[in-house]
């Protein structure tokens, strides 16, 4: 960044520059078309009329996927699954840093030599399917929330945070009676809210997006709502009635569209707001040396 | 840090015999074990109880006989699979599509990077960069839903182009197993390219100030600079990275891959983790798939040494 103000403008800033918009369209250009498509009659779609903008404007999309009990049930399994899945999560996590925090514990070199050879040798698909359908997990919503309620990765970043808490701090807790459970909950929790707010916010994307995990594990009812789209997209479940096919594939597109707008929207509409935890946590636990 | 002079609650000794160091120990920071445990269970418990499992791929599965297997086989499995043309054919495509996402998804974070920088406006630079990770947050399910949208023979907005601007016939691009490859790299594009970045750009704003500075005396020109100053600056971040990636060359994105397995490209759509799934999980052939697995993973492993310990004798750097 220069501090001198060079007006000039070179040939390299207007090649980089529509690079960058080019960057920022292919980025946004998808949503908007998805957009359009479900907010457009279905006649318009078969014409193939839309491109950017919807033709033949209305919300019937909409409200009818809204009237599927399979799309609303698979909604609030996935409400369920983020939100119970991140809590217990940010426990877990939580707590077993606080822990680990503290050098002087026994067996605290070991513990910390398992968690990360554990991030370089994992169990595999078989193992680990077979081991949660032998704890008679399969069919069941701890399927999906248990089997990741650990992150390596998010546990070493809270760690090295919790460790670089002052002592005094722990210190003047103890001397005002707390004991470790408070001095954690009082404390620490408080003093730690953005790095756990970005820990959430992955955990909870993660939980958001999770679809293979339903797949192979749950029951019909209990498919978060991106494995209800997924069945949509490669015709398991079928959406829209129409009398004939050709109504049946077009209404099924501007549908098909409404569902991924909705499945997704949470995360697009909060995204803007909640991005500077993302990019936070990622330089806190950089991977350059 | 704290710990020995100042502790919760210490309990007056009452009597005068003195109690051992481990009892005190313990008396002191019970609290801290016990908040261990149940997280330390959970972890064991899921992290590598299923490591034990893969010696599932020494023994045979009887349904109802738990997780382990019953009686060894020895290598019976391994040697199955290894005369299994199906095993080689998604052995191949996964190097061959490893290698090439590499190719095109290594360099070009860093190129976006590198460029991003040098636009000057940094309220433009921040909308660009902000945007440009937005994508990593969407569900692959969604990123397929969408390009098998834009990408339908008959209704998509590429093909549409196609036909009207160019008079070529629609093109079934999700089917076509010459298109898989593509579409896959480039979905990862989209996908990763800014959230990548991020690491790349974190590194360029480490840089010494005082060595653009120098090459300014010198005269050098943005894109001198940007080749003599930035690029041997974050040396040390790209290799890392490499060795990240290459390390993780036999694992890939496997449930795109598996959204995007249609029969009609299976030849080059199966890659060893969707094969473990289809024989494992599908088929149930759990010991089989297990042999497959476990091999895969060791692989895995032997490239990550390796490309670490390359990377620390030829360059110095290394992540262990």
């Amino acid at each position: 960044m220069n501090s001198r103000r060079v007006k000039r403008i070179t040939v390299l800033d207007v090649v980089v520059h529509l690079i960058m918009v080019f960057v920022v369209l292919v980025c946004i250009v998808p949503f908007i078309y998805m957009l359009a498509l479900s907010l457009s009659s279905p006649s318009a779609i078969m014409n193939n009329q839309v491109s950017l903008i919807p033709v033949g404007f209305n919300l019937n999309a909409y409200k009818q996927i809204f009237t599927y009990p399979n799309f609303f049930r698979a909604y609030g399994n996935t409400i369920f699954y983020t939100s119970a899945g991140t809590f217990i999560s940010l426990v877990m996590t939580s707590v077993f840093a606080y822990a680990m925090s503290k050098r002087f514990l026994i067996g605290h070199k070991i513990v910390m030599k398992l968690i990360v050879f554990s991030m370089f040798f994992s169990g595999g698909l078989i193992p680990t399917y077979l081991l949660i359908s032998s704890l008679k997990l399969t069919g069941t919503v701890w399927a999906m929330l248990v089997p990741f309620a650990i992150s390596q990765f998010n546990l070493i970043i809270l760690i090295n945070f919790f460790r670089a808490v002052p002592s005094e701090i722990e210190e003047a807790a103890i001397i005002d009676g707390l004991d470790y459970f408070g001095i954690l909950r009082r404390v620490i929790i408080p003093l730690s809210t953005p790095a756990l707010a970005t820990i959430g916010l992955y955990t909870a994307v993660f939980f958001w997006n999770d679809w293979f995990n339903g797949l192979i594990y749950l029951n019909t009812d209990q498919h978060p709502v991106m494995l209800f789209l997924r069945n949509i997209v490669n015709g398991t479940t079928m959406v829209g009635d129409g009398a004939g096919s050709a109504d049946r594939s077009t209404i099924a597109m501007s549908v098909k569209s409404a569902v991924i707008i909705t499945s997704t929207l949470p995360i697009i509409i909060l995204y803007p707001i909640l991005q500077r935890f993302f990019v936070a946590g990622l330089t806190v636990g950089s991977v350059k040396g | 840090m704290t710990g020995t002079s100042v502790h919760p609650k210490e309990k007056k000794a009452a009597s005068g015999a003195p109690s051992s160091p481990l009892r005190r120990h313990f008396r002191r920071y019970w609290q801290l074990y016990v908040m261990m445990l149940i997280p330390l269970a959970y972890f064991l418990l899921f992290k590598y109880v299923p490591l034990f499992g893969n010696i599932l791929a020494f023994r045979r599965f009887r349904p109802g006989m738990g997780p382990f297997g019953t009686d060894w086989v020895g290598f019976a499995y391994f040697e199955r699979f290894m005369q299994d043309p199906a095993f080689w054919r998604a052995f191949r495509n996964t190097l061959v599509l490893s290698i090439s996402n590499i190719a095109i998804n290594f360099p070009i974070p860093i190129i976006f990077a590198l460029l991003l920088n040098e636009v000057r406006n940094g309220w433009f630079r921040k909308f660009v960069q902000t945007v440009s990770y937005m994508p990593r947050f969407i569900s692959t399910v969604v990123v397929i839903a969408i390009l098998g949208e834009l990408l339908s023979p008959s209704s998509g907005l590429i093909n549409r182009i196609l036909v009207n601007m160019f008079g070529i016939d629609p093109i079934y691009f999700m089917n076509e197993p010459a298109y898989f490859r593509p579409i896959y790299i480039l979905s990862e594009t989209w996908q990763f390219t800014g959230w990548t970045a991020i690491i790349y750009l974190a590194a360029i704003t480490g840089i010494n100030r005082e060595l653009f500075e120098a090459a300014d005396i010198d005269g050098a020109t943005r894109l001198q600079k940007i080749r003599y100053v930035t690029i041997p600056s974050i040396m040390s971040t790209i290799m890392v990275m490499l060795i990240l990636n290459v390390g993780s060359l036999l694992s890939l994105g496997f449930e795109k891959v598996l959204l995007m397995y249609t029969p009609s490209n299976a030849m080059v759509s199966d890659i060893i983790d969707t094969l473990v799934y289809r024989t494992g999980l599908v088929s149930q052939n759990y010991s089989y798939a297990t042999a497959i697995g476990l091999f895969s993973g060791v692989i895995g492993v032997i490239l990550v040494s390796a490309t670490n310990w390359i990377s620390r004798k030829s360059t110095g750097e290394s992540i262990y």
